[in-house]
């Protein structure tokens, strides 16, 4: 297979193993294991169904009986026993902390997609139109900066949560908590990218992409947006571990995922219910993974901004 | 010179030991959500008015009924109604005297179209000023428990209610009388914020003796059970309600803490949407609990010994019936529902209602644990065949919720306010009808011929065993159409600093004048 690939396009890889930040990425052992560990975590949530014990998100396959049996040790009723322990409604602490980062990681890869789609175009649109246009944008952009963004997240779900009909909001409640998410982090990627097309707006290329003719469109999203996008990719990878946390927060406020289909924020609010009384291990392993998670990712992230950033050298 | 400054200031100590304010901080759960005492019947709000307002008769450390803004009471004839003695010399916390215009205003007031309380006075034909100070209160048959059932029936001044635009009840929008109060009580609020604080005072002018010795309470909602928690373990707050039931076992080896437990006169039950039509737009399965095969299924799809031996960590009985066995007029006749899955599978097979989606509504901060119930009842129901789509809302939402008809089934406690089996009939068994003022709490319209028609029949019956046979053909009659199913008998903890010594009420009513703090 790795054959067949390096065969076809033998250019592309040989140019990826040769770029100054894979060879930076060689050399930093950090980069490394982070990148280790945030694949292994994305990987089995992605195959969750496949690595899981149980599937927690089906009402019907629990058992009640099975509630806060400890990690390894037989239950004390169905004498069924678990690696990591189940929860107060019987379900296996180690599927449900798999399924929980597949909502987890789903929620935060799709918000930070939206807040970077979101961002860019009205970045590049204040950067290369300027005048009023940019005006409104940015001084949008500042006033939301002055609220912290959980509360403007907490803002958009209370709004969103008000206006879906009823029946409808279990299944709405996930992505209400993407728009939340994605609307109160488009800011950051906004300013990155204005700053940036305003620099790559005055440059010769962009002046001969005028004199031949090429619409404002084309150039923004030919010429400009591939020069922009190197500092949008460091903002993306720190925003995801940031909407994860985000998630997780307003799942443990309440707000977030239902508790039928929990997330790692779910879980943790789950599990904090339990702690006086002793069954630590309903908060342990997914505050766990949460930290391991979110630390792996947004360790990558400031590698990244070091490596793509000559200047920190 | 030093010393004789000291030992000054450690007399001057302890002459001003018994002055020291004597602060009472408590935490609940649910917020009451009104102060107006006949806007809304539920025990939160009715608990808490309860030290702020009273009635004519008051219940006792042992839920006995003893006189309080009435003096004497005594049947009039033949068992037409009664006439009370008012207590002379009574204030509000204005320092407007309390007569009987304010008893006649009251009664208008709470039994009128847009107050909750109205099923109360279900009974009660006219009542009548005699003098200042004497009522007749009228009923239409011989009511041998009257006085019994009007404990929480709260005294209001019709002069304030009047000058404060506040002659009605509103809860929905709320007017004056839902933030402010003035009562005869032991307590005046002082502060009212609601979700945040409610500070209470002494009433100076109360016409009874103080057995506490409160200057200042302080009332906290703390939604979260484990804050709630911390709270009292670390001293922020005096008392809990209720402490987290996991949190028993570890909490009796704080020598700082006492664990009162006791159980509620409460049973927590499921309802049903039983009328054609007035389901959930869109939910597909709108009628499904008109057919009574898929009530049964219910009942027999939910195992209640495991919940408790889990969820209530072996804590609380199965309820039978819709009261506990410590009320009156309990009934024999019936015993729990038995679980049984492969029967319900049978059931919702037969009636063809598997894969139905069923709206199933539940309050997440009203019982003990509910939200955790309510999941594992949906498993339950999954295991069985139903689709049951759970949501879980805070009490605030849920009330209005099941008012607009918006549930297929529903979670509900229940506590007989009279500690008789009458009560629930009158809320909860009898078909609504706001102008009998019966079935008000019937939220999903269930609806016997007989069970109307017995009702009044129970309420005037004198002799113990003819009123116990009709209790035991309501009881059973229910039983079999499957109107509620009942789960459990909720259990009453209380957690306390140990410095406080105060008195649980099985009605899980918190009485500020039995507490002394040291």
């Amino acid at each position: 297979m790795s054959d067949l690939s390096e065969i076809e396009t033998p250019s592309r890889l040989r140019r990826m193993l040769d770029s100054d930040l894979f060879y930076a990425f060689r050399r930093s052992p950090v980069a490394m294991v982070s990148t280790l560990v945030a694949l292994l975590l994305i990987l089995s949530a992605v195959f969750a169904p496949l690595v899981a014990t149980t599937n927690p998100f089906d009402p019907a396959s629990l058992n009640l009986m099975n509630g806060f049996t400890p990690p390894m040790e037989p239950n004390a009723f169905t004498g069924e026993s678990f690696l990591l322990g189940t929860d107060d409604q019987g379900r296996d602490v180690y599927s449900t902390i798999l399924y929980g980062m597949r909502i987890s990681l789903f929620v935060g890869v799709t918000a930070v997609l939206f807040a970077m789609v979101l961002g860019i175009v009205l970045g590049l649109l204040a950067g290369y139109v300027g005048g009023w246009t940019d005006t409104i944008i940015m001084r949008a952009a500042d006033v939301q900066l002055t609220f912290p963004s959980i509360l403007v997240a907490m803002l958009i779900f209370g709004i969103a949560k008000g206006i879906t009909p009823i029946e409808y909001r279990d299944q709405m409640a996930i992505w209400v908590l993407i728009l939340a998410i994605g609307l109160s982090d488009w800011v950051q990627f906004a300013r990155v990218v204005r700053g940036a097309t305003m620099v790559e707006k005055g440059k010769d290329y962009v002046a001969a992409a005028h004199l031949i003719g090429r619409p404002s469109l084309s150039i923004m999203l030919r010429h400009i947006l591939p020069n922009v996008l190197s500092p949008v990719l460091v903002i993306a990878t720190i925003s995801l571990a940031l909407a994860i946390i985000a998630e997780a927060t307003l799942s443990f406020l309440g707000v977030g995922a239902p508790p039928t289909q929990p997330s790692l924020g779910t879980l943790i609010r789950i599990g904090q219910q339990f702690l006086f009384s002793g069954e630590w291990w309903i908060l342990f392993f997914p505050a766990c993974t949460l930290l391991v998670l979110a630390l792996s990712v947004n360790l990558l992230g400031d590698w990244l901004r070091d490596a793509l950033n000559p200047r920190l050298k | 010179m030093f010393k004789t400054l000291c030992s000054t200031a450690a007399l001057m100590s302890v002459l001003a030991a018994p002055a020291i304010a004597k602060e009472f901080k408590f935490a609940v759960t649910t917020d009451p959500q009104s102060m107006d005492p006949h806007a809304v019947n539920s025990a939160p709000v009715l608990g808490f008015l309860n030290n702020v307002y009273e009635g004519l008769v008051r219940r006792g450390k042992d839920m006995a009924i003893e006189p309080a803004l009435a003096v004497s009471w005594e049947p009039i004839g033949d068992g037409e109604g009664w006439r009370f003695k008012l207590r002379e010399g009574v204030t509000f916390h204005d320092g407007a005297a309390f007569n009987a215009d304010d008893v006649v205003f009251s009664y208008e007031r709470a039994s009128s179209e847009a107050s909750d309380t109205r099923s109360w006075f279900a009974p009660v034909s006219d009542v009548i000023k005699v003098d200042d100070y004497t009522v007749d209160i009228m009923t239409n048959a011989p009511n041998p428990i009257f006085p019994d059932s009007i404990a929480n029936w709260m005294m209001m001044d019709s002069d304030w209610a009047a000058a404060n635009d506040a002659a009605l009840p509103d809860k929905e929008a709320g007017n004056y009388a839902t933030l402010n109060t003035n009562g005869t009580g032991a307590f005046m609020v002082t502060t009212r914020e609601p979700d945040l604080r409610t500070v209470l005072e002494p009433f100076g002018g109360w016409w009874d003796e103080a057995e506490h010795n409160i200057t200042r309470a302080e009332l906290t909602p703390i939604q979260n059970a484990a804050t709630a928690l911390s709270a009292l373990i670390s001293g922020d707050v005096d008392f809990i309600n209720p402490v987290p039931i996991q949190d028993v076992a570890r909490l009796q080896q704080d020598p700082n803490v006492n664990v009162i437990q006791g159980i509620e006169a409460r049973v927590i039950m499921l309802g049903f949407d039983q009328q054609a039509g007035a389901a959930e737009s869109g939910q597909g399965g709108s009628d499904v609990f008109l057919d009574a095969r898929a009530r049964e299924a219910v009942a027999k799809a939910v195992n209640v010994p495991a919940i408790l031996q889990t969820i209530m960590r072996g804590n609380a009985e199965v309820a039978s019936q819709l009261v506990s066995p410590a009320m009156r007029g309990y009934s024999d006749a019936v015993s729990p529902y038995a679980y049984d899955p492969d029967a319900a599978r049978a059931l919702v097979e037969e009636a063809g209602l598997a894969g139905t989606k069923i709206s199933f509504k539940c309050p997440n901060n009203r019982y003990l644990n509910d939200e955790s119930v309510c999941q594992a009842i949906t498993s339950m129901l999954a295991q069985v065949g139903l689709d049951p789509v759970l949501d879980a809302m805070p009490v605030q939402n849920y009330w209005p919720e099941l008012r607009a008809d918006n549930f297929d089934m529903y979670l509900l406690g229940w506590s007989p306010g009279t500690l008789d089996a009458e009560h629930p009939i009158r809320f909860l068994g009898s078909t609504p009808n706001s102008e009998k003022k019966l079935g008000s709490w019937n939220f999903g319209g269930y609806s016997n011929a007989r069970i109307d028609e017995l009702l009044p029949m129970i309420q005037s019956e004198i002799d113990d065993g003819k009123r116990q046979m009709m209790l035991d053909e309501v009881a059973s009659t229910m039983q079999n159409e499957v109107a509620y199913v009942p789960l459990y008998v909720q259990p009453l903890v209380w957690g306390t600093r140990s410095n406080i010594s105060m008195t649980q009420r099985p009605d899980n009513f918190f009485i500020l004048r039995w507490v002394t703090v040291e």
